[in-house]
Formats: C-alpha cells, sequence, structure tokens
C-alpha cells in the first residue's frame, strides 16, 4: 500500500524515478543499443550524410581486410592484457590480503597505503610512473644501470605494454587486496581451531578451508578484473598513447571515434566485438567459480 | 593458529618490498619537486640540497591550476550531489514496491552493467546537443556534470539493499500524518541512510574527481578541463621539466593524500561495501 496519499499524489514516485530514467535512457543505454545498430551502417560522423545498412561489411573490413594485421594485433594485446593483469593482481593481492589478515602490526596502515593510488586516479599515477621511468633520468634506469642493463621503457617497442601492465596493477591491486580482505574476514577462526586438531598442514588449510569460502571474493575480483582490463585505456592514454605497440581494442574504439576518421561504422563494430569478448570470458569464468563456491 | 619465526618473518618482507614500492616513487616525486632543473640534471636521485620553492609558484601559474580546481571541485560537487539524489528517487519506489513492474526496471538498471560500450554513440550524441540543445552539448560544463552523473549504477544498487532494511512503519506512520512523498524521501529517508550514502558519496567523488578520459573526449576547451585534463596539458608542454611536473603532480596529489589520511578509514570501508554488494 501507498501510504503518501491517493490521486494525483500517487503519481509523484513515477515523477522523481523518471529522472534517473530519462538520463540513463538518453546517455546510457540509448547510445548504446544505438552503437549495435551503427555498427551495421556506414553512419559517417557527419550531419546531414546518408545512412545506409551494409550488413556485416563493417566487422568484415575489420578483421579481413588489407590492414587488419594491426587489428588483429590490438586483439592479441587485449587478450594477454586481461589475462596478465587478471592473474597477476589477483594473485598477489590474494598473497597480500592473506598476509595482512594475520593480524600484523600496522595492517590497517598497509592496507590503507596499498590503496592509495585509486584515490590518486589514473592522472596522476601514470605522470609518477613516468618519472619513475624515464629513460635518461628516470631511478629505475639508473637501478638497472647497476645491472649493466638499459631500457627506454615507455619509448620501447618490445616492452613498453608489459611496463603499462605493471602500472595498472600496481594501481589496482589494493582494490583487490580490499575484497579480498572482506572475504577473509567472513571465515569463522574456529575452523582453523579444528583443522589444527586434525593436524593439517598451513597449505591443506588453505586449499581446503580459506579457499572454497572465499570463493565469492574470487569470483567478484575476477570479474572486475576482466572486465576492467578490457575496457580500460586510460593508462595507455596517458604514457604512451598508443605509440610503441601499445594499442588495444578499447584504445582503438576511442581512437577511431575520436581522432580517427569519420567512420561511426567501425568504431561501433569494435565496440560490439569488444563487447562479445567481455561476454565470453565473463560467461567462462562465472562458471569456473560457481563450482568452487560452497556454502557453510 | 600458531605462527612460527619464519612465516613471521616471510610476512614482514613481503610487506616491506611492498611499502618500497608504493611509498617510495611518492617520495622521489616529492624530492624532485624541490630541485632546480639544473641539480636534477646533474644528480636526479640524491636528496635535494638547495630547496628551490619557486617551482611550486611558477608550476602554480604556468599550469593555470586554480582554473582547474575550480572546475574539479564544481564536477565532483555537483554530479555527487546529483548522483546520490537521483538514486534514492530511483532506488525507494523500487525497493519499497510503490511503482508498477519495479523488479522489471531494477532488472533494466542494472543491465548498465553489461551494456556493449556506448562511447561511439554518446559521442554522436554530445555533437548532436551541441548543435541543437548547446547548453549541454559537447564541450559545456552541463553536457559533462550530466554524463558523470547516474541514478542506475553502483550507488543505486547499493541504495536498494539498504533501503530494504529500513522498517517500513515509518512510511505509514508519516503517511498518516500527512508527510507528502518528496518531504518523506528528503527529510526521514535521507538522514536514515546516513551510512550508505557516505560510502556512496566517496565512490561517487573519487570516479568524478579522478575521470581522466572523460575531459579529453568531451571537453575540449581548456576552460573547461578539471586538474587531470589540466594535468596532462601540463605534461605536454613541460616535456622533461621534472621538478616542474614533480610540482604539478604534488600540487594534484597533496590534498588527496592530506584529505585521505583524514578518512581513509571510510574511503576504505566504503570502496569495500561498493565492491562487494556489486
Amino acid at each position: 500500500m501507498y501510504p503518501f496519499g491517493r490521486g494525483s499524489k500517487r503519481l509523484i514516485p513515477y515523477l522523481l524515478l523518471l529522472i534517473p530514467l530519462l538520463l540513463y535512457v538518453v546517455f546510457y543505454a540509448g547510445p548504446s543499443v544505438m552503437t549495435v545498430i551503427y555498427s551495421f551502417t556506414d553512419m559517417k560522423n557527419v550531419p546531414g550524410t546518408e545512412v545506409n545498412f551494409v550488413g556485416l561489411d563493417n566487422y568484415k573490413s575489420l578483421l579481413f581486410s588489407g590492414n587488419s594485421s594491426e587489428r588483429w594485433a590490438s586483439i592479441g594485446r587485449s587478450l594477454y592484457f586481461m589475462f596478465v593483469v587478471t592473474i597477476l593482481q589477483n594473485g598477489i593481492a590474494l598473497l597480500v590480503a592473506v598476509v595482512l589478515n594475520q593480524r600484523l602490526k600496522g595492517d590497517k596502515a598497509y592496507r590503507a597505503i596499498f590503496f592509495l593510488p585509486v584515490v590518486l586516479g589514473v592522472a596522476v599515477v601514470s605522470l609518477i610512473w613516468s618519472l619513475m621511468f624515464d629513460p635518461i633520468s628516470g631511478p629505475v634506469q639508473q637501478l638497472y644501470s647497476v645491472f649493466g642493463y638499459k631500457d627506454t621503457f615507455f619509448g620501447s617497442f618490445t616492452h613498453a605494454f608489459n611496463y603499462i601492465i605493471f602500472v595498472q596493477i600496481w594501481m589496482y591491486m589494493g582494490y583487490s587486496m580490499l575484497i579480498f580482505l572482506a572475504g577473509l574476514q567472513s571465515v569463522p577462526r574456529d575452523l582453523y581451531e579444528a583443522g589444527h586438531i586434525d593436524g593439517t598442514s598451513r597449505w591443506q588449510a588453505f586449499r581446503s578451508i580459506t579457499f572454497p569460502l572465499i570463493a565469492p571474493s574470487f569470483t567478484v575480483n575476477m570479474l572486475l578484473s576482466i572486465i576492467g582490463a578490457m575496457q580500460t585505456f586510460d593508462i595507455i592514454l596517458a604514457t604512451t598513447d598508443g605509440n610503441f605497440n601499445t594499442r588495444t581494442m578499447a584504445y582503438d574504439v576511442y581512437k577511431e571515434t575520436f581522432r580517427g576518421s569519420l567512420d561511426m561504422g567501425l568504431p561501433a563494430a569494435l565496440s560490439v566485438l569488444q563487447f562479445l569478448v567481455v561476454l565470453v570470458f565473463v560467461v567462462v569464468a562465472v562458471k569456473q567459480m560457481r563450482q568452487r563456491e560452497v556454502e557453510y | 593458529m600458531k605462527r612460527s619465526k619464519s612465516v613471521n618473518l616471510l610476512s614482514y618482507s613481503l610487506v616491506a618490498i611492498l611499502l618500497i614500492l608504493y611509498v617510495v616513487p611518492l617520495l622521489f616525486v616529492f624530492n624532485v619537486s624541490f630541485k632546480s632543473f639544473n641539480d636534477y640534471l646533474l644528480d636526479p636521485l640524491g636528496i635535494v640540497q638547495n630547496f628551490n620553492f619557486s617551482n611550486y609558484t611558477e608550476a602554480w601559474k604556468q599550469g593555470s591550476f586554480s582554473n582547474y580546481f575550480v572546475n574539479s571541485v564544481l564536477y565532483t560537487g555537483t554530479s555527487t550531489v546529483f548522483t546520490i539524489l537521483i538514486s534514492l528517487f530511483a532506488a525507494f519506489p523500487i525497493a519499497r514496491g510503490y511503482v508498477k513492474w519495479g523488479g522489471l526496471i531494477y532488472f533494466f538498471f542494472i543491465m548498465s552493467q553489461f551494456l556493449p560500450n556506448p562511447m561511439v554513440s554518446q559521442f554522436k550524441l554530445m555533437l548532436f546537443f551541441k548543435d541543437h540543445l548547446p547548453f549541454m552539448g559537447y564541450d559545456s560544463q552541463i553536457g559533462y556534470i550530466l554524463l558523470k552523473t547516474s541514478g542506475t549504477g553502483v550507488v543505486f544498487m547499493m541504495f536498494v539493499g539498504y533501503i530494504k532494511s529500513i522498517s517500513r512503519d515509518l512510511d505509514e506512520a508519516a503517511g498518516m500524518d500527512g508527510c507528502g512523498y518528496s518531504r518523506f524521501l528528503l527529510q526521514i529517508a535521507l538522514p536514515l541512510m546516513k551510512p550508505i550514502i557516505a560510502t556512496g558519496v566517496i565512490l561517487t567523488a573519487i570516479a568524478t574527481w579522478n575521470d581522466f578520459v572523460g575531459p579529453i573526449m568531451y571537453l575540449s576547451s581548456p576552460g573547461n578541463w578539471p586538474i587531470t585534463a589540466g594535468l596532462k596539458e601540463f605534461k605536454g608542454q613541460y616535456g622533461n621539466n621534472w621538478p616542474l611536473l614533480a610540482c604539478g603532480i604534488t600540487i594534484v596529489a597533496a590534498p588527496l593524500i592530506v584529505l585521505y589520511v583524514f578518512i581513509q578509514k571510510y574511503i576504505v570501508d566504503g570502496a569495500l561495501d561498493g565492491a562487494v554488494k556489486s
């Protein structure tokens, strides 16, 4: 029952709900659907030009035309980025969370420090690491020179992408760690006591007690990393701007939309491809993780 | 469980290595920011000998950071307030069942997390607005604020969960006393939701303040740039003058770090809440 009056007063919740609904449809859901539609047209970024349906032409020219080797390289890089970031970021984060969960001295301060990069933001973090990785005066170069090694970092055709991956993990490791910590703190301590009496080793305890119980936070982390890694391009934009073999699918969508040709159909088709890749991996990850989750 | 000495040692070494990785870059930037350009080139790593405070005044002037700061505060403030308000407008009636098809609308809103990347048509939309409704089109402050405001994201989902835990008797009692719907939302429901609103404010404010690609995509005039775009421009201008750039980094990061020290507990808990509930 609606307790706030009758008649026209009954309509007030609808009117207020209309604001978020409109905003969502106009700025998000609408454009999202339109992008899918554009991907089958030769839409130009020029007002007043004719728009024709071209079927799968955009997809064909993306994937199977003369210059699509660059495209496949971007797609490959996106997948590489996703796998490496998901595995390393979650692996390190889980290790750190388990260590901090033993109630080390100062654990609250450590977890705040590891989360700091998220607060600082991409603009600041990218600039900090551009300074650290400066090929002439940067401290990392000085460190390398001790071992007789030299690098051009974000200006290296072979290594720039890996340095971007490093910055990405450095930035978001703290976030994954927090999610694991939340999961770990919900594991009842007496389970370990029971395990201890039964003579389980630390590793066994982790594998058969901790891991199944924190599986939900594992699922959340996997999904966030997969979606995040496939869709972010801000660190790439801020460090190499796509030069030195660092373009990914997400960066390509941005580049072709805002600074590329006037053709809107191509980046739209690329967005749809990006969406399909994310969808496949999310479904696979969720299926895998669901099997590991247990309830107590 | 008992902890052995060796495990303890391993744990502390891991934490120590990570602390170096997370703290040293910040200290390094701070150190460089006080060096003159010549001192920096001669000895990039050494601890600063002659403090060169003029770097800061120069960076502040050259980078026109004051203007960017005002914009950042404006964008973060408005889009955070709007996001909280309209998330409440969306979440409350759906959580209470005061509108028809609430479940369907909820599902429709949640879909925002999974839809294909809307960037291409968003750009076209903003260009369309520029021609027909210039006040909210491409390269307008209002347009950017609208893009950053959403009543259907993570904040909305957290609100729905929280509102379900508030007793319905309150609604009935207030309605009996003749309190209207909008007054109830703003004067009774909103104060009751303080903890979850704090989380929502923190999540939205961090995301807006740090938005790096949005301003680059949708704001072309420097007069409209927030601090993130300003910092990128500053880097473009001063290329390798790292002492000046380090001042820029410090000017942008220091207020955030100071603020973070004071409210870090809320931020960390807030981020945690947001992550777990989404």
